[in-house]
């Protein structure tokens, strides 16, 4: 069990639920509007004046054999619209009840 | 979830919306009615009360004056004026405009119930009586007959103004110039002296005979018959085989001492048009009707009662007032359809997509359309006011939608999905669409609270725009990202049109982009002396103002000339007629522009509904000229009726003279300017000879025309002065003796002839060869009731005497106008040339000059318009330092507005137009559409330094690339204007002030806001940056000295 969080620019919202359920991941935990700004490039989303645009972020937690596909998948997103930005971060979950 | 949010998600719920909107829109479209203006409520109630047998001082003294005091108390009243005549006192109360006169006519009506009883004991209780323009003929026709001319009045009577009193909406049609049909009795008084008859006794006698007297019924066997004396005269000459007395035994008929004549009345008005004698009808519309309905009514009537009509009875239209409000209307219809266009064109050519401009311009007919609900909600009208709202709207409508569309390109170019980037970059943009939005409310919503004459022009104006304006706003938050996430495409490729055409406007576009980069670079290097050269451009164009005249409203060319002319009093209208048919000839050689010219002379008959309202008398000549269209000809209608007025120069036989431009004298919105000098002073004489003084100042002044002094001459007249004893001596009293006098020249009713059901006067008088001298008037007989004679020389005198002429009081003093045309030339320049010489003048204390008529109420609405400039400007500057949070920054903004003014001083200086109401609504109007100019740039700019960026930089990569949107949002504002000011329509004149103005104002601002914005924010900038790093370094001082 993996999981992978998901920061990316708001507009890419229903696509990455749709790849997800496309994948069989049902479960995952969704933030609509976040703040944040990436380590290298890209521009801020803020939501301010000067930088109006918006995150989300979404958490899921999948099988281990699904998370090459997933974020394959999301990098294939994230180079077709680069000014948009998308990152994924693999994690290991410990326990779960 | 969002309102925008909705609206893209659900795009068939949004169309349809819309579409509701816009079938209502051109449902309430259809059912407009259309009309020049706005409707203005009337504001004056005129109140008659009449004292026979006052002279013009005895009326003022115990009748006007006492009213006055009393009736100056009512609230809202604005001039109290009144004209005190014989026999008849009239007081006009003029109210302030935007009151409900109903409440003010009872107002009125109270305060008459109070004064009533200290009145004179004779005087009549006095009449209220409200004035509507509604009285203002709407139609006249023309008649044109020959053979026919006999008959006329019961021709037109039966066939032409019958069936259009029928038409709905058609308040009154009168007839003139068409005299009536009267019998004539007329008597020689040399053979009643000998038969020792009188004129009563032949009239009694006619009356006696002339009559169908019913004898009840009666039975014969089984029936019953009605019995019958018909005694009516079946023909006019029956009368003369009448029996009126006898003589020695002999009886005399009416044959043997008068002549029945079966004739015309004796005193009518008599019509020409174009020199052939004939009628005019005159129609009046009933209160609230609309007049364009009407004459589309009798207009298609016209051709069928023709048909009615004698072979050599012609029918024809003189003045249509619809004529002028349709072509005018068109007209404006045709400059918002180019405005439309133009607006499409620029939207086209900055964007390059059809999608996009479809995207934009579907906002324009959506906002324009649903204002007309507002109009049909309202009852008011299709006029130049809404139909201007709408060419001034079209340019600014589409504002909000391109920031939207603009934005959610921005969002679908970095790759999101088309309905997502509909949704987010609505989002980010709805805050500062709606802050603009509310700067233009801001300056339109005040409009709609100003009062006065050009309040009821301008609320509606306000309410229009603020309502195209909420609506674009609404449209470009729903509609337009619901339209950008169906219709707009990720990677669009671009056809072979797009390359051959864009490619080299993008490559202009971009390379003035860059070129204002670094010019800006320049400008930023050298804030404080951009700033002083902007600010010396400014200043000198104040000197500009000195050149630039002020008017009231500019003059209209309707195609219609009024011309009154007056010969001396007393003239005869014989001698009137003559001359204007000279004159008519004249005229109608020289100005082939004339397509209808016609004249009425003589005095009116008193059942004239229509004549008896104007100035009439056997020596006033009332002309109406219809002009070709003004498209159709080279000369101006001042021209035409400057030329007119230096031909009136040559016809010495004219007394006054005045040719008015528009139909009548100072016709408010339409016509030429006037200017009214007020003299108020007691003494006749004396305000008489300042009266003349000023006359011949006034002649001196270029640019003054048909100038008029109002207190007429004393009239000459004869008088008959009975002696009072010698009366009472042959056991006669006053009024017998002067009843006598009436009957044997005005003459005395003695029945009426009927025939086909019309009745007509039989009138027993004196011949005319007998009423010519004053020796037929002393020997006119008078009989006592015990039958004995005495001729009025033996018991008066006849005298000729003066008759003072009617005295006119405004607010409770008396006054006497000297008013003037003002022709040619900017209002201003006659008023302060004549001030000049006023100021020269001694006047004798107790007497004051005052300005009033066109100039009074252009500087009312000019301190209106101020008052109204300076709420509108705080209003502006409270949204957009709540939009910036900032008190700075909207001050800058603020701070380039005169630049505004500079643009308008300068096009109106170039263009020849004045500064008049149009202009100056124009340049109300700027203050909105300026700052956002300003606000644009700023905002990004501040955004810019958000961002990190430098001042310098910011300011100069802002600029950069905030030039499109501002040149674009500024060009479809000027050229939706250019229409307008270029129009050469009927009307025109009307709305190119305004179009002058803002394309002036407009052009030059943006072109120096864009150096001047930035300066001064560089300027203020850095003096904030300078003072936080000086509190920096105190903290940081006071830190280390802790530490």
């Amino acid at each position: 069990m993996k999981s992978i969080f998901i920061a990316f620019d708001q507009a890419h919202y229903e696509r990455i639920v749709d790849m997800l359920e496309h994948n069989n991941c049902r479960g995952f935990t969704a933030w609509q509007e976040v703040q944040g700004r990436g380590s290298l490039t890209g521009e801020p989303h803020y939501g301010s004046h000067a930088w109006p645009s918006i995150a989300s972020a979404i958490i899921t937690f999948v099988e281990d054999s699904r998370v090459d596909n997933i974020l394959s998948l999301l990098h294939q997103l994230d180079v077709e619209s680069p000014k948009l930005g998308l990152r994924a971060f693999v994690m290991n979950v410990e326990k779960t009840i | 979830m969002s309102l925008y949010g909705s609206a893209v998600k659900r795009p068939i719920m949004t169309t349809l919306c819309f579409v509701a909107v816009t079938i209502l829109g051109l449902f309430s479209l259809s059912k407009l009615p259309i009309d020049l203006f706005p409707d203005i409520e009337t504001n004056t109630i005129m109140v008659m009360t009449s004292y026979p047998g006052a002279s013009a001082e005895d009326i003022e003294q115990n009748v006007t004056r006492p009213l006055e005091n009393t009736l100056n108390s009512v609230e809202h009243l604005k001039h109290i004026t009144s004209k005190s005549r014989e026999n008849i006192s009239v007081i006009t109360l003029e109210f302030e405009f935007g009151y409900d006169i109903d409440v003010l006519t009872n107002d009125v009506r109270d305060k008459l119930d109070m004064v009533e009883s200290s009145l004179p004991d004779d005087a009549e209780n006095p009449i209220i009586f409200k004035f509507s323009t509604d009285m203002i003929p709407i139609m006249l026709l023309s008649v044109e007959a020959s053979e026919s001319m006999p008959g006329l009045y019961k021709i037109l009577d039966d066939a032409v103004a019958n069936p259009l009193a029928r038409v709905d909406g058609v308040g009154s049609v009168s007839i003139s110039g068409a005299p009536k049909r009267e019998i004539h009795i007329y008597a020689d008084p040399a053979r009643l002296e000998a038969y020792n008859m009188t004129i009563e006794q032949i009239s009694s006698i006619v009356g006696a005979e002339n009559r169908n007297i019913p004898g009840g019924s009666f039975d014969i066997g089984s029936e019953t018959y009605a019995l019958r004396v018909q005694g009516e005269f079946k023909n006019a000459q029956e009368m003369e085989n009448i029996v009126v007395g006898s003589f020695n035994g002999k009886n005399i008929y009416l044959k043997d001492v008068a002549t029945v004549d079966d004739s015309l009345e004796e005193r009518a008005q008599k019509t020409h048009n174009n020199e052939q004698q004939g009628a005019m009808i005159i129609i009046q519309k009933q209160s609230g009707a609309n007049s364009v309905e009407i004459s589309n009514k009798v207009m298609e009537m016209i051709p069928d009662l023709q048909k009615r009509l004698p072979a050599d009875v012609k029918l024809d239209v003189i003045v249509d007032t619809s004529d002028n409000i349709r072509n005018t209307i068109d007209s404006l219809v045709e400059t918002v359809m180019y405005a439309l266009l133009f607006v499409v064109i620029v939207v086209f050519t900055f964007l390059g997509r059809w999608r996009a401009t479809l995207i934009i311009c579907i906002t324009i007919p959506v906002s324009l359309i649903a204002s007309f609900i507002y109009l049909a909600i309202t009852g008011t009208s299709l006029n130049i006011i809404s139909l201007s709202s709408l060419s001034i709207s079209i340019g600014m409508v589409v504002d909000d939608a391109i920031v939207v569309l603009e934005n959610v390109t921005t969002h679908i170019e970095r790759g999101s999905d088309p309905k997502q980037a509909a949704i987010h970059g609505t989002n980010e943009v709805a805050i500062s669409v709606i802050a603009s939005t509310l700067t233009l409310i801001a300056v339109f919503f005040p409009l709609t609270l100003v009062t006065g004459m050009t309040g009821v022009l301008f609320q509606q104006l306000g309410w229009m725009v603020t309502i195209m304006m909420i609506i674009s706003t609404t449209c470009a938050l729903t509609l337009t990202p619901m339209m950008c996430s169906q219709l707009l495409k990720r990677g669009v490729k671009h056809g072979k049109f797009y390359n051959l055409f864009f490619t080299p406007i993008n490559k202009a576009l971009d390379a003035l982009d860059r070129g204002y980069g670094k010019l800006l670079g320049v400008v930023v290097t050298h804030k404080i002396s951009t700033i002083i050269v902007l600010t010396a451009i400014f200043i000198a164009s104040i000197f500009l103002l000195r050149f630039v005249g002020t008017e009231f409203f500019p003059t209209s060319d309707n195609a219609r000339l009024g011309v009154s002319l007056e010969l001396p009093i007393g003239t005869r209208a014989e001698i009137a007629e003559e001359v204007t048919a000279r004159l008519s000839k004249e005229w109608r050689e020289k100005y082939p522009e004339i397509k209808k010219l016609n004249y009425t002379t003589g005095q009116a008959s008193s059942d004239n509904t229509f004549a008896s309202l104007q100035d009439n008398g056997s020596h006033i000549v009332s002309m109406n000229i219809a002009l070709t269209d003004p498209g159709d000809r080279e000369r101006g209608i001042v021209e035409i009726a400057e030329s007119m007025r230096q031909d009136l120069k040559r016809y010495p036989e004219f007394k006054k003279a005045q040719v008015n431009v528009g139909g009548s004298r100072g016709s408010g919105m339409s016509g030429q300017s006037t200017i009214d000098y007020e003299i108020y002073g007691y003494d006749f004489a004396e305000t008489d000879t300042i009266a003349q003084r000023l006359k011949r100042i006034l002649e001196k002044i270029p640019g003054t025309a048909d100038i008029i002094i109002s207190r007429s001459d004393y009239q000459p007249e004869y008088q008959v002065d009975f002696d009072r004893e010698k009366l009472a001596m042959y056991g006669l009293n006053l009024s017998t003796a002067a009843t006598y006098l009436r009957n044997r020249i005005n003459g005395n009713i003695a029945s009426l002839y009927r025939e086909d059901g019309e009745e007509y006067d039989i009138k027993v008088m004196y011949a005319p060869e007998h009423r010519t001298s004053i020796a037929d008037i002393e020997n006119i007989l008078i009989y006592n009731s015990a039958g004995n004679s005495v001729r009025i020389k033996d018991v008066g005198r006849v005298v000729e005497r003066s008759n003072p002429p009617t005295i006119e009081r405004k607010d409770r003093e008396r006054i006497i106008t000297v008013s003037t045309v003002v022709n040619g030339v900017p209002m201003s320049e006659v008023v302060s040339a004549s001030q000049a010489e006023i100021d020269k003048m001694d006047i004798p204390t107790g007497i004051s000059i005052e300005l009033s008529g066109s100039y009074e109420d252009q500087q009312e609405s000019f301190s209106d318009l101020l008052m109204l400039g300076i709420l509108i400007i705080i209003l502006v500057y409270i949204v957009m330092a709540a939009q910036f949070e900032s008190y700075v920054y909207p001050a800058i903004i603020m701070t380039s507005l005169p630049f505004a003014f500079t643009g308008i001083f300068l096009l109106l200086f170039i263009s020849g137009h004045n500064l008049n109401v149009m202009s100056m609504i124009g340049a109300i109007m700027l203050i909105g559409i300026v700052v956002k100019n300003g606000i644009v740039l700023i905002d990004y700019i501040a955004l810019n330094r958000e961002r990190g960026m430098s001042i310098r930089t910011a300011v100069v990569d802002g600029g950069e690339s905030r030039l499109r949107p501002i040149i674009m949002t500024a060009l479809t504002t000027i050229l939706g204007m250019v229409p307008m000011a270029v129009s050469t329509g009927q009307g025109a004149e009307m709305w190119q002030p305004m179009g002058v103005a803002v394309i002036g104002g407009l052009t030059f601002s943006t072109l120096l806001t864009l150096f001047y914005v930035p300066a001064m924010y560089c300027l203020f900038a850095a003096v904030g940056v300078k003072r936080t790093r000086k509190k920096l370094r105190k903290a940081l001082a006071k830190k280390q000295q802790n530490d």
